[in-house]
């Protein structure tokens, strides 16, 4: 028995076809759906970013037990003079917010990047080649030898003689045949995308209007 | 020969956005119900959650957003029904700040109405999203409630018995990141490398390469790449606990397995591309060779 | 009033600093960009050392570090929403001067608008953003469910028609770099699918060596993502940490100084 959907699924059904109308050619119907969904993506951030950081963590803290967490006015003062950017005479006292925001993540990608990457990724490439059977071979000996080519690869300090040159150039297929999965990989996460659309489309709209499932 | 080749790669492209509409769409018309074969790091995954006991603790983190939901809601519903079938309890977030909230609450939503015992509070819960994943991860560490103050709704997180005894994400026996971006890294270049909760990532087929590299310095105790690997997760849970399978056969719902069908078609489709595209340019090359 | 020692050296340190170095600086420029510089310092160096250092006055329950990991946590929520002010600067202003296209700055203003109204109408009513007493969606959810996950899904769905184009007509096994990519890239892809067995349905006899040999060339997948991919990864990984880290140590020491607009001299 057919029956009209809802108007939510009608709204995301006009506004998924407004996007894809694009394929054709640029459109205003297009460049509505463009708009209204920068928009929106913005206004999202201020709906989540107050409810669900600023509130629970900054303002309820502070009415709940000031005395406990007098601080934190000093985050919120903070925050607000990272807006002094745009007040052109006294823009420079966003440096101040601006620093430590900027030196304090940056701190710590530094203890993630020394601990959670190159630690852990030096260790895995530098493995015991004793036994010389074919999975030491498959997996270890072509394994470091990848690693080690790519890093010479990456190596800008110093001119590549001719050796050197060499040991890049295998560092660049082993780089080539990693960018050729991650091309295969990313068509497979584009399609799948494509792929929950047309469900939607299919299964959502048009079958309920002709009476299927 | 080469002439109609080279008709054919002058084709206005609005063709070729036609075939792949037609090779995506047409399959969800018509399934074909292909095959899927697990892998490794799916398989280690699953075992990993089936080892857990019931009572403990797993946090599925949402660091996703509707950008890449195809291939991660499946992911993410699957780690909560393994869990919910397990009794083990659950602690949702979200960190990815475009959409990842609104996707985590109705995923769990969605699968805690499969589950009618369950109860939110004690079973499991929604912290909501925050800010500064970095930050607060570090926090997570020594007391999460210093990063996560309350739920989602704004209760504290010492009002809900889940969270009693429950200080450090040191207790949790396993984190699941569901990631489409860098998030899923400083689950494992934070939370794993400074703390040593053991991590599952479910990254998107895009991001998947690179934590290849993280799966094989054992830094990552399973993995699921894209649909492919929410597929294969899928046919797991099927194979070890007949309601799922039950309700993966029968479900009006999207599944990563559905999807694998169309996945395949276009597949097929774009290899074809690519080997007709060559055989023109070398053809045209050879034709210039004799030219000249 | 809670007075405990990391407290009160962060205050000293991000507050107070800040607040003689904004009073200096309006007299005298050039404290305008030395004393961030201090500040980035110590705001850097704090989440390092106390990695290191397990010193009560710094990672300890009452220390700098823990404390100073809230604050960042609040800072991030404004900064994440600095970019707004600056699109409703240029959307404003494009409709002002009736530019090319003004009413769509319009669109992006209602959408804004409404989204972020709805947001701060979840905020000051207490009822926040996912759900209201009764258990039917906020507006905000309302908005987010029905506009802008639709509208996030399809615009990035529109890059499998870009992709599947651009194999047809860019991707050419030009020299011995290409070619390898070119191969890894369809091996991937014909083995992280059932391709083989899907050629085969119009033959069923077909259909077991299809599967043994779709079995086989899985393997093959898996053996690529592990080891030559793998090792390209790791390469890069450590490589890009390393840059990373050195740039981190850069900016902590005040030597990087463009991220806050100044010069090396400056």
């Amino acid at each position: 028995m057919p029956h009209i959907p809802g108007i939510e699924t009608w709204i995301a059904a006009l506004l998924t076809l407004a996007c894809m109308s694009f394929l054709y050619k640029d459109n205003p119907f297009f460049r509505f759906a463009e708009s209204l969904f920068a928009g929106i993506s913005l206004g999202y951030f201020i709906g989540i970013t107050l409810n669900q950081t600023l509130v629970p963590n900054l303002i309820l803290p502070l009415h709940r037990d000031f005395g406990q967490n007098w601080d934190l006015l000093v985050p919120g003062l903070l925050g607000v003079l990272l807006y002094m950017r745009y007040v052109p005479k006294i823009g420079w006292i966003s440096r101040f917010a601006l620093s430590i925001y900027v030196a304090y993540y940056i701190g710590l990608d530094f203890t993630r990047r020394i601990h959670g990457e190159v630690l852990p990724q030096l260790a895995r490439a530098i493995v015991p080649l004793s036994k010389f059977d074919s999975h030491t071979i498959l997996y270890s000996l072509i394994f470091s030898v990848g690693v080690f080519s790519v890093l010479i690869y990456f190596f800008f300090s110093k001119e590549q003689d001719a050796v050197t040159r060499r040991v890049a150039r295998l560092g660049i297929w082993f780089l080539m045949i990693s960018f050729g999965a991650a091309f295969g990989f990313t068509v497979m996460g584009r399609v799948a995308l494509l792929i929950g659309r047309l469900n939607f489309l299919i299964l959502d709209w048009i079958y309920p209007m002709i009476g299927l499932r | 020969m080469a002439g109609m080749l080279d008709k054919l790669l002058s084709l206005d492209r609005r063709w070729i956005f036609l075939l792949v509409l037609l090779c995506v769409g047409t399959p969800i018309v018509l399934p074909i119900g292909l095959p899927v074969t697990t892998t490794g790091s799916t398989r280690a995954a699953f075992d990993y959650i089936e080892s857990l006991k019931p009572g403990d603790y797993v946090w599925v983190s949402f660091d996703y957003g509707p950008s890449s939901a195809p291939e991660n809601d499946p992911m993410a519903e699957a780690f909560l029904r393994q869990c919910f079938a397990k009794k083990i309890r659950v602690i949702v977030c979200a960190f990815y700040p475009l959409g990842s909230l609104g996707l985590a609450t109705n995923s769990l939503a969605k699968v805690t109405a499969e589950y009618p015992n369950l109860r939110y509070g004690e079973d499991y819960v929604n912290l909501g999203y925050k800010d500064g994943a970095a930050a607060v991860m570090r926090r997570l560490g020594e007391d999460i409630a210093e990063g996560f103050p309350a739920d989602v709704n704004g209760t504290p997180l010492a009002q809900l018995p889940i969270m009693k005894g429950l200080r450090s994400i040191r207790q949790v026996q396993l984190v699941c990141s569901v990631a489409t971006g860098v998030i899923g890294e400083y689950w494992i270049t934070q939370v794993h490398s400074q703390i040593g909760t053991p991590i599952i990532i479910g990254p998107t087929a895009v991001a998947a390469p690179k934590y290849y590299a993280y799966l094989n310095a054992g830094q990552l105790v399973g993995m699921l790449g894209g649909m492919k690997g929410a597929a294969e997760y899928e046919k797991l849970l099927a194979a070890r606990y007949p309601d799922m399978a039950r309700f993966y056969q029968s479900t009006r719902g999207f599944t990563a397995t559905k999807g694998m069908d169309g996945q395949t078609v276009i597949h097929a489709v774009i290899i074809l591309f690519i080997l007709l595209g060559n055989v023109a340019y070398i053809s045209r090359r050879a034709a210039q060779k004799k030219g000249a | 009033m809670n007075l405990e020692f990391g407290r009160l050296a962060l205050v000293f340190l991000f507050a107070i600093i800040p607040a003689v170095g904004i009073a200096l600086g309006i007299n005298s420029p050039g404290l305008r960009a030395r004393i961030p510089l201090l500040v980035a310092f110590f705001a850097g160096a704090i989440p390092i050392i106390s990695l290191y250092v397990p010193k009560k006055f710094l990672s300890g329950p009452t220390g700098m570090s823990p404390r100073l990991d809230q604050w960042l946590i609040i800072v991030y929520a404004f900064a994440i929403l600095l970019g707004v002010v600056n699109v409703v600067q240029n959307s404003t202003r494009k409709i002002a001067r009736r530019e090319s296209g003004w009413p769509f700055s319009i669109v992006l203003l209602l959408g804004l608008f409404a989204t972020g109204g709805a947001g701060i109408y979840g905020a000051i009513s207490h009822h926040g953003i996912t759900s209201l007493p009764d258990g039917t969606a906020t507006p905000f959810k309302w908005i987010q469910d029905q506009f802008f996950q639709p509208l996030q899904s399809t615009i990035f769905a529109l890059l499998a028609f870009f992709m599947a184009s651009a194999a047809f007509r860019a991707f050419r096994a030009r020299n011995a770099e290409a070619t390898i990519l070119l191969f890894a890239g369809g091996l991937v892809m014909a083995g992280r699918v059932p391709l083989l067995e899907f050629l085969a349905v119009p033959f069923p006899p077909l259909q077991p060596a299809a599967a043994g040999a779709s079995q086989a060339l899985g393997k093959l997948t898996e053996w690529i993502m592990d080891t030559p991919n793998g090792a390209a990864q790791s390469g890069i990984i450590i490589g890009a940490a390393l840059g990373a880290a050195s740039m981190a140590i850069r900016v902590i020491l005040g030597i990087e100084r463009g991220y806050l607009g100044l010069g090396r001299g400056e």
